[in-house]
């Protein structure tokens, strides 16, 4: 929407750091002052950002009575790494379970509202019909209501629809959280496709549903990788809804199941409890790993847009 | 406009059928394509915005229908001492955490608008406070604040500052506790402030400072009179957003302390969840969670403004 941004497909290449060698005017600044100026808080930043991680790590790999023992020796190393907590978490609990159902909900989810989406973009950029630009503006709007004012009404609406307690509850409840914003984010990628593909395409007979499908989708491949793993890590992430609709054991998802399962006063809890947080955000982690530049681009687009 | 020429000669030859019509009319073809995405945001988000709004004024509880009350639940509200504390402690809590976010996120992001070696590398491990599900996160503070063998008090007693008998009752201190999570929000929302801030930080054209430093700007003027204003616009978008998502905030909260010690850290989403399905006040949840409402509102102007501004500042209507 801004002279600057208003071509997200391009967008990615001015936001990310690799494509500027340029030095510009940094030679002004010699490596000491650089240090002082721009390592040594970056540094300690990084530090204060990752230690949380370092720290799951070490005590869910801790044997359960070094991890109440602060003062025998440095509770930040591990003499003998264990690996029983991640064995109790895999084979002596329902986590597997969790995971699956977890996993289950953030594709159907996403899917659904991908599909959707890009309907509704294609629908709002290039059919144009009366009042899209309203429609454009509601959906904004849409993205910008909470789920932490709407659980309540709907977790009555979820009773009398029968879905309380099964995964439907939560593949249907989320798109609301995931369309308007990959519907936004889609938009900003079809507006960057000419209009003379459509046209071509148009003459030469083809329906919009056609145009969609083969012109529009294909060119649009790295807007849906995008919205697809955004979408993907909201579902994962999402708590409020897990918690309220589901109330069995075998039917939860990994973030409500974590707090509320483990949770039951045995002082040596922290190390499944660390160890499951770990093996929760892995799939995030290894999926982000392998979609930075999707994943930035998704964060910074549905913000720019 | 050619668009629409085009969809003219597709529909002219011959009396097109109604199917026909519906097919081609740009207004009816719209429709269908919104369909599925309205179904849902209707169904799951329309509606039930609508009937929270209705049950905020009546008396429902689980399993029960409500009968209309007025504006009873939030007579009651503003008289009960747990939720005027759950309201000024979101406010004071989005206030802190909100300025504490935007400084030191725009100072990372000017910080890795430098040249770094490895800096895609940098950029990628600074954002995983935000992908790693905030639950997830908010246990490991849960321990890394845990009163009796935190890790936190233990570095302290080992750099002296800290007597070794005297722990620091992180969790169960009211004003302790309400700092940690209010730490927990800031470090989680760091990443997200940063990386959007520097995305937008790299669309400023280097030759703006070169021109600036020519003109004998120091350091801070660069900054203050070339970075922030191109950066104003973004920064209303992402701090509209940051303040939403803090106000809003529930899973942080619930994960680390369900609101405790003595309610202290509750903030209205836990307190609405707390009345409204643990305790069965269906009416009273919703009239919490609608009080939100105002402040959102609020929130959602201000961006609405920083939005204007932009187009003035570029004064082109640039779709």
């Amino acid at each position: 929407m801004t002279a600057t941004t208003s071509d997200p497909k391009a967008m990615p290449a001015p936001s990310v750091a690799k494509d500027d060698h340029s030095e510009g005017m940094s030679y002004l600044e010699s490596l000491p002052r650089k240090t002082v100026t721009v390592y040594i808080p970056l540094i300690i930043i990084m530090v204060v950002l990752l230690f949380p991680f370092y720290w799951m790590f070490i005590t869910a790999i801790k044997p359960d009575q070094d991890l109440l023992d602060l003062h025998g020796g440095n509770p930040l190393w591990v003499g003998e790494p264990t690996f029983r907590h991640f064995y109790k978490l895999l084979f002596e609990s329902n986590y597997p379970t969790w995971l699956w159902n977890t996993m289950f909900v953030a594709v159907c989810a996403t899917f659904l509202s991908i599909v959707a989406s890009v309907l509704a973009a294609y629908a709002i950029t290039r059919i144009r019909f009366k009042g899209a630009q309203t429609v454009g503006g509601l959906i904004f709007l849409a993205y910008l209501v909470p789920p932490s004012i709407l659980f309540i009404p709907l977790s009555t609406i979820i009773h009398v629809y029968g879905l309380f307690d099964t995964p439907f509850a939560l593949i249907l409840t989320y798109p609301t959280i995931l369309i308007p914003f990959c519907t936004w984010l889609l938009m900003g990628y079809f507006k960057t496709i000419p209009y003379e593909l459509e046209e071509c395409a148009l003459i030469d007979g083809a329906s919009r549903w056609q145009i969609m499908v083969k012109i529009i989708i294909p060119l649009a491949i790295p807007g849906l990788i995008s919205a697809f793993i955004f979408a993907f890590t909201l579902c994962w992430n999402e708590f409020i809804y897990a918690l309220t609709f589901i109330s069995s054991n075998p039917n939860k998802t990994v973030p409500t199941a974590i707090v509320s399962e483990f949770v039951d006063g045995d002082v040596f809890r922290w190390g499944s409890l660390m160890a499951g947080a770990l093996v929760g955000s892995l799939p995030l982690v290894i999926l982000y790993a392998f979609f930075v530049e999707h994943y930035v681009s998704a964060m910074t687009g549905a913000v720019k847009e | 406009m050619a668009d629409a020429a085009i969809a003219r000669t597709t529909a002219a030859p011959g009396e097109p059928s109604t199917w026909e019509r519906l097919k081609v009319n740009r207004n009816w073809l719209g429709l269908w394509f919104m369909l599925p995405a309205m179904a849902f945001l209707v169904l799951f988000l329309v509606y039930p915005l609508g009937k929270g709004l209705w049950m905020s004024f009546t008396d429902a509880r689980i399993g029960r229908e409500g009968r209309f009350v007025g504006l009873e639940n939030f007579e009651w509200l503003i008289e009960d001492r747990d939720f005027v504390r759950a309201l000024i402690f979101t406010i004071v809590f989005t206030f802190i955490a909100s300025v504490v976010k935007f400084a030191i996120g725009l100072y990372l992001a000017l910080l890795l608008n430098n040249n770094l070696p490895f800096k895609a590398f940098i950029r990628s491990v600074v954002l995983i406070p935000f992908i790693v599900p905030t639950v997830l996160s908010a246990v490991a503070f849960w321990w890394i604040f845990d009163t009796q063998f935190s890790v936190i008090t233990w570095g302290l007693v080992k750099l002296g500052l800290l007597d070794r008998g005297s722990p620091i009752n992180w969790m169960g201190d009211p004003t302790m506790a309400q700092g940690v999570v209010i730490f927990a929000n800031i470090w989680r929302g760091i990443p997200f402030i940063a990386i959007t801030l520097l995305a937008g930080l790299q669309t400023v054209s280097p030759s703006l400072y070169e021109a600036a430093t020519l003109d004998g700007a120091t350091k801070w003027q660069n900054f203050r009179y070339v970075t922030y204003p191109l950066l104003t616009p973004i920064i209303a978008v992402v701090m509209t957003f940051s303040v939403l998502f803090t106000f809003t905030d529930f899973q942080l909260i619930w994960a680390m302390t369900r609101g405790g010690p003595v309610n202290a850290t509750h903030l209205m989403a836990t307190l609405s969840y707390q009345r409204g399905i643990l305790g069965g006040n269906l009416g009273e949840g919703a009239a919490i969670a609608i009080s939100m409402v105002p402040f959102l509102l609020a929130a959602i102007l201000f961006s609405w403004f920083g939005l204007q501004r932009r187009k003035w500042q570029q004064g082109e209507n640039n779709d």
